[in-house]
């Protein structure tokens, strides 16, 4: 194995300290070494997958977004950004959906009105008959 | 199962037992007048099958640094060595690639610290006791000790934070910045990490009259009057807040602590009381009050703060200017330049802080430069409210400390900032208190604002040997701390002087071991200054071109002559041991740690699960969510508060305490719907027929101060009506406490006074009453009554004010 690398050469050729190498390790980022044990060694891949992950944490990724994505879930970087939205389950049949990213103000106004229509939902059908007719 | 299996905690949601890295942190040593020697224990107790690395992360306290730890196990003890950070990195790699047991403590930007362990086996438990030495907030009759026992997230414009896991966020910080930090991350619920307890000694020189703390239950057995020891009156508590301890004195006099450190050179720390250099001028003030109205201020924070500036507002005279400046990612103005502290415009800075509410990021440095703008060159004290959650401090001390002006500041929060913060009031000439959220913010903006651009003197001057130099200005309330090297003989004189006064002061050692403490205190602080000054991007350069810089240089002199750590040297220690694993690779735990009491998870990470279940954040396409913070995580406002879960409810309410007397008037605060608070006496209670009867003393007094007219007095309709309300003020005022030199509303007391001795030609029963009165003000003192209820009853109230005053 001509290309094998100690943590401290690995560490070294991708500028990545051996405390965070490891870090990367524990959280599923990097596999860990090909060998274990007092032979533990890591290969030209292991310095890709560093190199990988600078470039995306560079493009202002997180890692928990990084692993996320490396390990075979959806991708995140589609062709339309995401944009995170409120699932309000407000009955088992009833379901509403909020941009998340909105403005205060205006999450404020969706939140009350989101909760009226749960409160009146969870009343009796009588006394949303009554107030229909005030 | 083992014992320690059977008693793991629980995550409540799925009933799964916490596989926790870092079981206890315990805190003990010694707390000063002068500052703190601290041991902090953190005990790792390995449940795992394999070798593990853990991260531990914590920030330091004010003026702290870091001495040395001495790590524990079975068949083993190790001492730490301090080198230099790269060298000390180094043996921690070394020591990791051989198998052993490996221990760093590491300092990063904004007071951060990354202690690692690393090569913990399997079933191990290993203890490791660090010594921390750190400042305290002094002030004329006591001192607060503060003690972070978690870490706050914080506001950083490139900051990025995600959700991932319920209830639990993680946040990066840019690496230009801090290098190879390991954040933890952060739980909304602390019920499940690690235990946090302490069991400390306080000593003084002067007789010490309370011990108090508005964060924990505390046990206080008092030691022969001048030491006492303070422990945790529950067996632990979770790690959601600072630890916080007031200690006041009985009387207020200066203290110099004295003797030999251990290279037998003489060393002392004085503290001299503000009431040593003469009272305050009365001078114009031209001030601005600058609000933080970041998403985390929302909620009691920005309420409380929006009310003390009025207060503090209502000393202001028409020769006084003032601005306010609310901002958060944005900077809002009250009016474009200084206005005059009259009603017309008082009234319209109460509507323009009707407006300002919590929202946003912390651009803290954009708020101040626009304050310094209104200052226009010409002098003047910018005081700021904030919970000062912000990262990237060096820049805004360096934008501070250019900036020219003096600035105060009020900090707020569960979680520290304290170190922060005193910094940036320290490095301007200006003073910093930190107060809880569940303490009274407003009266304690009222006590820092009654001292703000009227300092008691200035152009102090020490002598040689006094390090750090003195600061350039004193104000009342607030001491000023010396170090200074005493000579062979460990007796000297300190001679101070300053415009106008000058005061010598007798060192005389002592055979304690105070000389090593006070000495070792002088170094953190020393190093905490020079931390303060070291630009990011100088801190992480490579080491050759780092040599160049004057910081590193002095910082490194600093940590080798009072061997502290800084960020140019860490503690490292390697113990080798039998049957160590070469190359074995461990695995890395992050030990998390709980959201700030008071801190709603909802401002720093965007997933929120709402009580009643009626909702739960996450988007269509992945259960990730990210965010850059200055984009969209401050951005909630107020609409996750009502979800605010209080992760505190598992601890005892310090129902046990000691009274903290005064201390709990000056800072009680009323409680929130829907938290549970710490009981503190209400001082009166307006009767319970009343609608306002919810209201304590200090609130009604808060009301009196923000009502006060420019000329001093009390609004009425005509001169008599206006004298009367303003002697019932007064007495109100006196009443609790508070008098022209003492107390919270001191400025309003003078205020008052001054208004009452401009009225002539008052019909002359009221005039002999409001002599009287006056005269009380002088003695300090108001006759029983029901100055409080009256003060908050319409109508003129001469008949009651003159069966008491002129019969007492």
């Amino acid at each position: 194995m001509s290309h094998s690398k100690t943590l401290a050469e690995l560490s070294e050729e991708s500028r990545i300290p051996a405390r965070t190498i490891r870090f990367y390790i524990a959280r599923g980022l990097l596999d860990g070494p090909v060998k274990a044990g007092r032979g533990a060694v890591y290969t030209a891949e292991h310095l890709a997958r560093l190199e990988k992950i600078k470039d995306l944490q560079a493009e202002g990724r997180m890692l928990a977004e990084i692993a996320h994505d490396l390990n075979g879930g959806p991708s995140v970087q589609t062709a339309v950004p995401p944009s995170p939205w409120w699932q309000h389950v407000i009955q088992d049949d009833v379901i509403v959906w909020v941009r998340g990213d909105v403005s205060p103000w205006r999450m404020k106004q969706i939140r009350a009105a989101v909760d009226d229509m749960a409160s009146r939902l969870r009343e009796p059908e009588s006394s949303n008959a009554r107030r229909n007719r005030k | 199962m083992s014992t320690a299996a059977s008693f793991a905690p629980l995550v409540a949601a799925t009933g799964k037992a916490v596989n926790l890295s870092m079981q206890r942190l315990w805190l003990t040593g010694q707390v000063l007048p002068a500052g703190a020697r601290l041991v902090v224990q953190h005990l790792f107790q390995s449940e795992e099958d394999k070798t593990i690395e853990v991260i531990y992360s914590f920030p330091l306290p004010r003026d702290a640094a870091l001495r040395r730890f001495r790590i524990t196990g079975e068949g083993f003890e190790a001492h730490s060595e301090l080198k230099e950070t790269e060298a000390a990195v180094k043996a921690y790699e070394e020591g990791m690639s051989r198998g052993s047991l490996s221990t760093l403590a590491r300092q990063y930007g904004d007071g951060l610290v990354n202690l690692t362990v690393g090569n913990i086996r399997p079933k191990e438990t290993v203890t490791v006791h660090l010594e921390v030495l750190c400042g305290v907030e002094l002030r004329d009759d006591g001192f607060r000790f503060r003690f972070p026992f978690t870490l706050a997230p914080a506001y950083h414009s490139r900051a990025k934070t995600a959700v991932t896991a319920p209830a639990e966020g993680e946040m990066e910080l840019p690496a230009d910045e801090f290098g190879d930090m390991i954040l933890p991350r952060f739980r909304e619920d602390a019920s499940v990490l690690h235990q946090v307890g302490f069991e400390l000694s306080i000593v003084s020189q002067l007789g010490l009259d309370e011990i108090g703390s508005p964060s924990h239950a505390v046990r206080v057995r008092q030691d022969g009057g001048r030491s006492a020891r303070v422990a945790l009156a529950d067996e632990k508590d979770v790690p959601n807040r600072d630890l916080v301890l007031d200690t006041r004195f009985k009387s207020v006099e200066p203290q110099v602590l004295a003797g030999r450190s251990k290279d037998g050179s003489g060393r002392f720390a004085a503290i001299v009381p503000s009431s040593s250099f003469g009272v305050a001028t009365e001078a114009p003030r031209r001030v601005v009050i600058l609000l933080d109205r970041s998403g985390s201020m929302q909620g009691e924070p920005i309420s409380q703060a929006r009310k003390a500036i009025e207060a503090c507002l209502g000393v202001l005279s028409e020769t006084d200017s003032f601005g306010l400046v609310a901002f958060d990612n944005e900077v809002l103005r009250f009016q474009p330049v200084l206005v005059s502290g009259t009603r017309e415009f008082r009234d319209k800075a109460h509507e323009f802080l009707k407006q300002v509410d919590a929202r946003g990021g912390t651009e803290l440095a954009r708020g101040f430069l626009e304050a310094v703008k209104l200052l226009e060159g010409r002098g003047g004290d910018i005081l700021i409210l904030t919970d000062g959650q912000v990262s990237g401090t060096g820049k805004i001390l360096a934008d501070a400390r250019s900036a020219g002006v003096r600035l105060h500041c009020l900090g707020i929060g569960s979680a520290s900032q304290d170190r922060f913060l005193a910094l940036l009031a320290r490095e301007t000439g200006g003073v910093s208190r930190f107060v809880t959220p569940r303490e009274r913010v407003d009266l304690s903006a009222v006590d820092l604002f009654a001292s703000v651009g009227r300092p008691v003197a200035s152009g102090l001057k020490a002598g040689a040997s006094i390090q750090p130099e003195p600061p350039s200005f004193v104000y009342s309330g607030t001491p000023v701390i010396l170090f200074g090297e005493a000579g062979e003989t460990g007796e000297s004189q300190i001679e101070l002087s300053w415009h106008g006064g000058r005061l010598n002061l007798p060192v005389k050692s002592s055979e304690s071991d105070i000389g090593e403490t006070v000495w070792l205190l002088q170094g953190s602080r020393l190093i905490t200054d020079w931390e303060s000054r070291y630009p990011s991007s100088e801190a992480l350069a490579p080491l050759e071109k780092r040599k160049q810089s004057r910081v590193a240089s002095r910082l490194l002199a600093l940590s080798q002559t009072y061997r502290l750590a800084s960020r140019e040297m860490s503690l490292v220690a390697v113990v080798t041991r039998p049957g160590d694993r070469p190359g074995e690779l461990p695995e890395t735990r992050v030990v998390p740690v709980g959201m700030a009491q008071d801190t709603v998870f909802g401002a720093y990470f965007l997933n929120q699960t709402f009580t009643g279940g009626i909702s739960a954040m996450c988007p269509p396409a992945a259960s990730l969510v990210t965010s850059v913070m200055a984009e969209r995580a401050f951005a909630m406002d107020s609409f996750s508060s009502a979800s605010t879960a209080d992760s505190s409810a598992s601890t005892a309410e310090p129902e046990g305490a000691p009274s903290a007397g005064l201390f709990q008037k000056l800072f009680s605060r009323p409680k929130a719907p829907g938290k549970r608070h710490q009981q503190v006496p209400r001082a009166v209670e307006v009767s319970a027929g009343k609608a306002r009867s919810s209201q304590t003393a200090e609130d009604i007094l808060l009301d009196l101060a923000s009502r006060m007219d420019s000329d001093g007095g009390m609004p009425g309709k005509n001169r008599e009506s206006r004298a009367s309300a303003t002697v019932i003020a007064l007495l109100a005022f006196l009443s609790q406490g508070h008098t022209d030199t003492r107390g919270a509303f001191r400025s309003h007391v003078g205020r008052l006074v001054s208004f009452l001795k401009s009225l002539t030609s008052l019909p002359s029963h009221q005039q002999q009453i409001v002599d009287a009165v006056i005269e009380l003000a002088y003695r300090g003192t108001a006759p029983a009554g029901e100055w409080i209820t009256l003060a908050h009853t319409p109508g003129n109230h001469w008949y009651e004010v003159e069966r008491s005053v002129l019969n007492a």
